[in-house]
């Protein structure tokens, strides 16, 4: 038996050392460690967070894209120019002719028209962005036409600015499909959401070869594509959910770049010369949201003593080292409008708060339910607990999901953070200042402050003023203007940090650049 | 008279046949396990029908939202409430557990929220992942555990015994995942001798074409060598610290099995004959308890399924515990329940099985 034993191991031992080695990827070949939860679908249209964006970005081709360092400038695509109608109802593009989707068939206006079309129609997450410019089902037909096979018009059915319109059509959902391959494969009037779900059928520089849900993307290069083959022959896009083994694996080569590592591994991997970290800047915040249904909370003063009854510099060098920096306004850093300086508007003062809540009624502090939007805000969440208590307000930390509650209403407390794609302040305004109906029957659960249960018309008129509104200079002040309201109100959703999403790069890659609208794009990816 | 008596007798006893009563042979062995078999069925169905509705429940109890898990946090109104809709979570719960009874009858298991493939189809292409390092865990845990059970008993009192009870201690108190950490650092990052996550290196994903599921097999079968040895690079590891808490386990009843045997008559009168300890060990005792070793890997390697759940995550395994895993993260109940259902089904499944080999083979149970 012994013996026996003893021959499987040496068996099995010769066996795995025959084998070279088991590190380093191939230099043609690009690993991506990542965590693939939660992507039911690589189809643009039902495209619902930020990881399949950056796998669709690679495998659909834009109209028009957004460079990742510079987010106001509109850059060319599959449109090589465009031109908006003095009326600024009429957008007209006009589409490269040398662009081939994976199939062999060229790209046409028809495509484009089509897959804007599909979007609106399907109704799914993807149409989030595009639909806010007044596109139905019904009129999308109608307005969105390609005039001839390299002319696309867009007409809008609202008064808009047109930049808006510009941005959501660089967004990933709007990647341009192949009409003809995929209605090939349509079923039960699906239009072919269920195979483009596993399939591409796209121009970018990649094609889907093979996906395995929650387990393994590849992708293979289009040697022909328009834009010149990629340097990687091939992408690869791992679920790897433990941080640690991630780690491991970026150490020894054998993963390129690592995206949702926890704080400590970045700590640790941060003293390696092989290693280079990046963060994204997001455009969305980490922020306490107090509702307004609760009869406490609604007291200005409470709301101010929130302001000041949380130590958040002592974390921000630690816990939200790489994944937020101090922010304080409701116009995200660098957009237009944006305060010059927003990091230290409501300071760490305990006394101040108490104080504030005596005036409000409550000599003896509060005590209130906290919770967390998710386990990614609990390390967040404990921190806070401890520094409130010296500020009289006594909060019971109850972890676990509560994004769901936060959407119903039912809630006292609750720490969450956000994120957007569209880049305009515009994006973030309609979440965080835009409550057209505070009815519970309402349900605008998509609007922050109708989850936090408050109404303002003068912000909802701004929102919508930034919306229509086509001069930069007079976008600049509604923001600005915006931005006094809001902190002049005691807000329900007090803002502390902006978000930014951190990712591990080996040092020998270059040309890999984190986009704040997640559509991080591989084609120029090389490695020394 | 007496004729007649006799006629009558006859009479009566043909009739208490035709009833199949009174004087009925007893049944014949075969019909037995099958009667038996037949009762467990019934139970098994109970069982799964329990499981279905505690599972069930859980799910509309935990303060999560299935639609979310679809559509993404920063979804409008109305993308929302049709998702709602389509999902049938607007129905009573009894209605949406009864359809989902229905359902499971006739083989749908529903969709995954976040695969958006049918339950069945994600099931057969990671379970085989699953029983692959179970299997190789199991083998692991029979090889020590066995062994060390058995050496344990014989040298009681001795070093050995201390070193297995230890062995055994601390596979039942070391947190597998941090174990899995551990060996990764040391075999894979420092030593090099292994790869690291999923079931192969991604160089080679995708080249072998799935028949069984088993990589192992399909790469052999195609004659993939390099590809079998990345495979066997990849599952040498997390399979030996699942077999690692298996050996914890089987080593222990190998022991107390053993040391019964060898408090038994006859194996002190075969010593006292002069039999060497070897052959006592290996020839007579050793084969009083392989029915009762049987049983113990039997429930092992469904304990060993559900063990899986953490060391597949550790070592990116894409099988039914990450699957699991996720689903729960992402509330997606048709995951959990379908993933909950398969792991009772192969628990009672394998135990069944273990129940008719034990009767089969120690004629004494029957």
């Amino acid at each position: 038996m012994l013996k026996n034993l003893l021959t499987t191991i040496t068996l099995a031992g010769a066996l795995i050392t025959a084998q070279p080695s088991f590190a380093a990827s191939p230099p043609n070949m690009l690993v991506i460690g990542t965590n693939l939860t939660g992507i039911r679908t690589l189809d643009p249209a039902q495209n619902n967070a930020r990881t399949v964006s950056e796998l669709i970005s690679n495998i659909y081709d834009n109209l028009v894209q957004l460079s990742p360092d510079d987010l106001k400038t509109l850059n060319p695509m599959l449109a090589t120019k465009w031109r908006v109608s003095e009326d600024g109802k009429i957008i007209t593009l006009t589409l490269r002719d040398d662009a081939v989707f994976q199939s062999g068939n060229p790209v046409t206006a028809e495509d484009a028209a089509w897959s804007i079309q599909r979007v609106i129609k399907m109704g799914q997450v993807g149409s989030t962005d595009i639909a806010l410019w007044g596109f139905t089902p019904e009129n999308v037909d109608k307005l969105v036409r390609a005039k001839d096979e390299h002319t696309l018009e867009i007409e809008l059915p609202l008064a808009v600015n047109t930049d808006l319109v510009l941005y959501s059509l660089a967004g990933s959902s709007i990647g341009v499909i192949d009409k003809k391959t995929a209605l090939s494969h349509e079923a039960n009037g699906d239009l072919a959401g269920a195979w483009l779900s596993a399939n591409s059928a796209g121009s970018g520089p990649f094609a889907l070869a093979q996906w395995r849900p929650n387990d393994v993307a590849i992708f293979n290069a289009q040697k022909d594509y328009w834009g010149g083959a990629p340097a990687m022959a091939r992408v690869v896009a791992r679920h790897i959910p433990e941080s640690g083994n991630l780690r491991l694996q970026l150490e020894a080569g054998d993963v390129d770049v690592g995206q949702y590592i926890a704080s400590g591994d970045l700590d640790a991997l941060s003293n390696s010369k092989d290693m280079v970290i990046e963060s994204v800047p997001g455009l969305g915040f980490y922020y306490v949201a107090l509702n307004q249904k609760d009869p406490d909370l609604q007291k200005p003063k409470v709301r101010e003593a929130f302001q000041h009854a949380f130590d958040w510099k002592a974390i921000s060098g630690n816990i939200m080292r790489y994944t937020g920096f101090p922010w304080q306004s409701m116009i995200p850093r660098g957009m237009i409008g944006a305060p010059e300086d927003a990091a230290s508007r409501y300071d760490y003062d305990p006394a101040k708060a108490k104080k504030l809540l005596a005036e409000a009624g409550y000599p003896n502090g509060l005590k209130k339910v906290l919770n967390p939007s998710g386990a990614a805000t609990l390390p967040f969440a404990e921190a806070l607990q401890a520094s409130a208590r010296a500020a009289g307000l006594d909060l019971n930390l109850v972890p676990g999901e509560f994004t769901p509650a936060f959407r119903e209403r039912k809630y006292e407390v609750l720490l969450g953070n956000s994120g957007a794609r569209l880049p305009d302040p515009f994006a973030v305004a309609t979440q965080y200042a835009y409550n057209p109906d505070n009815s519970d029957e309402a349900r605008l659960g998509s609007y922050y402050l109708w989850r936090a249960g408050m109404k303002v018309d003068e912000l909802n008129a701004l929102v919508d003023q930034s919306m229509k509104e086509r001069n930069a200079g007079k976008r600049a002040e509604i923001f600005q203007k915006m931005d006094g309201i809001y902190s002049g109100m005691d807000a329900p959703l007090v803002i502390f940090f902006q978000r930014t999403d951190p990712y591990v790069m080996r040092a020998n890659v270059k040309g890999y650049h984190g986009h704040t609208t997640w559509s991080t794009r591989w084609h120029d990816v090389t490695k020394e | 008279m007496v004729n007649a008596d006799l006629t009558s007798k006859r009479d009566a006893d043909r009739s208490m046949d035709e009833d199949g009563a009174a004087h009925a042979p007893p049944p014949h062995p075969l019909v037995t396990i099958l009667r038996r078999l037949a009762g467990r069925v019934v139970a098994v169905v109970t069982t799964l029908l329990g499981l279905l509705f505690l599972t069930f429940s859980m799910g509309r109890l935990l303060p999560a939202d299935p639609v979310l898990a679809i559509t993404g946090a920063e979804v409008s109104k109305d993308v929302y409430d049709r998702v709602y809709n389509e999902l049938g979570l607007g129905q009573p719960i009894s209605v949406q557990f009864l359809n989902y009874v229905r359902k499971v009858a006739t083989g749908d298991l529903g969709t995954s929220a976040t695969t958006g493939q049918p339950i069945l189809t994600d099931l057969l292409t990671i379970f085989p992942a699953t029983i692959e390092l179970a299997i190789i865990a199991m083998i692991v845990g029979a090889l020590v555990g066995v062994p060390l059970g058995i050496t344990a008993a014989v040298r009681r009192g001795t070093i050995i015994d201390h070193i297995a009870r230890i062995v055994a201690l601390a596979g039942h108190s070391i947190p597998i995942f941090w174990t899995g950490l551990m060996a990764l650092f040391i075999f894979y990052a420092k030593l090099k001798l292994v790869g690291a996550s999923g079931r192969v290196d991604v160089f080679y994903e995708g080249l072998v074409t799935p028949v069984t599921g088993f990589l192992l097999i399909d790469s052999a079968i195609e004659r993939q060598w390099d590809v079998f040895r990345s495979a066997l690079g990849h599952i040498i590891l997390p399979g030996a610290i699942l077999g690692y808490y298996s050996v914890a386990y089987i080593s222990r009843m190998s022991r107390s099995f053993m040391l019964e045997q060898l408090s038994q008559e006859y194996i002190i009168t075969a010593r006292a004959k002069g039999l060497g300890l070897r052959k006592v060990v290996w020839r007579h005792a050793f084969r009083n308890i392989r029915v009762q070793l049987l049983t113990i890997m039997a429930l092992t390697f469904g304990g060993l399924l559900e063990g899986a759940v953490l060391i597949e995550t550790v070592f990116g395994w894409p099988g039914l515990g990450q699957y699991l895993t996720r689903g729960l993260q992402m509330n997606d109940m048709n995951v959990v329940m379908g993933a909950v259902l398969t792991i009772g089904a192969v628990f009672l499944t394998i135990n069944i099985i273990s129940d008719v080999l034990y009767r089969i083979l120690d004629p004494r149970t029957r």
